[in-house]
């Protein structure tokens, strides 16, 4: 795909996402209603339709480095919010604040992005029509 | 009383005299013309649905605010209960799975009228040409053509995805009335159908500037027992171009996501 950073095999990353099952496409019941925020270090981005995705590292209690995979809505919705395609960075020390999957995988639905000079995006997602 | 009918009777005709409709040429070729008239108003801009609340009675979801065509059970027949009832939405109230849904647009057929308007919140920009009002969608870049050269509905062809739409201007509204539907479409995104003879009439009017409203009605006797609809406020997006949606890609994100779901 044009707007990868890395070459990385598609599938895989597909299914890594969703191995903790979210069903039911864009319906907010599968997500934790309560905002959580995480302090990580980018490893990944795909800015594309229908998802845009960013793939991020956090330490967990235990040192140990986490994976986690932050849902943002389109590329036609975030490109109009003033992303392109080299806003992240690998290595990028980023803030995402957003809903977990109730599921247990380590999949946030994003709300808000910090980004490391400080300036924000907030998203406005849907509560049961998600973009 | 006599003398008020009568003035009533002159007000009318001469209304109708001016009308565009009565001076519009009638053609005996489906082409629009460049000597239609021109549009009364200028509905012409980026707009996408708002999400203003309509009241503070209560809270509203997006999905009522942004995806639905009325927040209130159709006036369904029963021929039509049955028919709703094996509809498998995969969002709103109702959702299922991707792998258990049997929307339509999940295999990227056409939304139909006026689904076209409810998907993912996506903007539409209206244009004018001679004889034509456009429609152009973010969403999978559908194009409506609205015909406002006077012409009448296609009578000889089979139905279509997105039916047949000529448009009138009554004052400031531009009234778009379509038919000529297949009932292959959801009538919007919770699944209830429509048979061929759906009938949807749109009424549109620039408020102001930045404000576009859409009356929509439905008509469809064998599936509603009366005429039902919504009203839908669209903002202007002055800064916004249509981007690049593209239908197939949602398809293989569903692929993948149902991959990892086993099939379930």
């Amino acid at each position: 795909m044009k707007n990868k950073i890395f070459s990385f095999p598609v599938l895989a990353i597909g299914i890594a996402i969703f191995a903790g099952t979210v069903t039911a496409h864009h319906g907010s019941s599968v997500y934790d209603s309560k905002l959580t925020t995480y302090k990580g270090t980018v490893t990944d981005f795909q800015f594309m339709n229908p998802h845009t995705e960013i793939w991020f590292e956090v330490t967990g209690t235990d040192g140990k480095a986490e994976k986690w995979t932050a849902e943002a809505p389109s590329l036609t919705t975030m490109a109009r919010l003033g992303w392109n395609k080299t806003i992240f960075r690998p290595g990028d020390q980023v803030t995402f604040v957003g809903n977990v999957a109730k599921s247990g995988a380590k999949i946030l639905r994003l709300r808000k992005v910090v980004f490391p000079n400080g300036k924000e995006t907030v998203m406005d997602r849907g509560e049961d029509y998600a973009e | 009383m006599r003398n008020r009918l009568l003035g009533l009777t002159l007000s009318a005709v001469t209304a109708l005299a001016t009308s565009p409709l009565i001076l519009a040429q009638t053609s005996k070729t489906n082409v629009a013309k460049a000597q239609a008239p021109a549009p009364t108003v200028d509905l012409s801009g980026v707009w996408r649905r708002s999400r203003r609340a309509p009241d503070k009675t209560r809270k509203y979801t997006i999905y009522e605010l942004a995806f639905s065509i009325a927040n209130e059970k159709p006036p369904m027949t029963p021929w039509a209960e049955e028919k709703f009832k094996s509809a498998k939405p995969n969002v709103g109230p109702n959702a299922v799975s991707i792998s258990e849904s049997n929307d339509p647009i999940l295999q990227c057929f056409p939304p139909g009228v006026p689904r076209i308007f409810l998907i993912r919140g996506e903007p539409v920009e209206i244009a004018n040409l001679p004889g034509r009002v456009l429609m152009l969608f973010e969403y999978d870049h559908f194009v409506r053509n609205i015909y406002t050269d006077g012409r009448e509905h296609t009578k000889d062809l089979p139905g279509t995805w997105m039916g047949d739409s000529i448009g009138k201007w009554e004052g400031d509204t531009l009234v778009v009335d379509t038919t000529g539907f297949n009932d292959k479409t959801w009538l919007d995104n919770d699944g209830h159908p429509h048979t061929e003879d759906l009938h949807v009439v749109e009424r549109l009017r620039r408020v102001d500037h930045e404000t576009l409203t859409i009356d929509t009605t439905i008509e469809d006797p064998k599936a509603y027992t009366k005429p039902w609809g919504g009203h839908a406020i669209y903002e202007l997006k002055p800064d916004w171009n249509l981007g690049e949606m593209v239908c197939e890609d949602n398809v293989t994100y569903s692929d993948m996501q149902q991959k990892s779901e086993g099939g379930k």
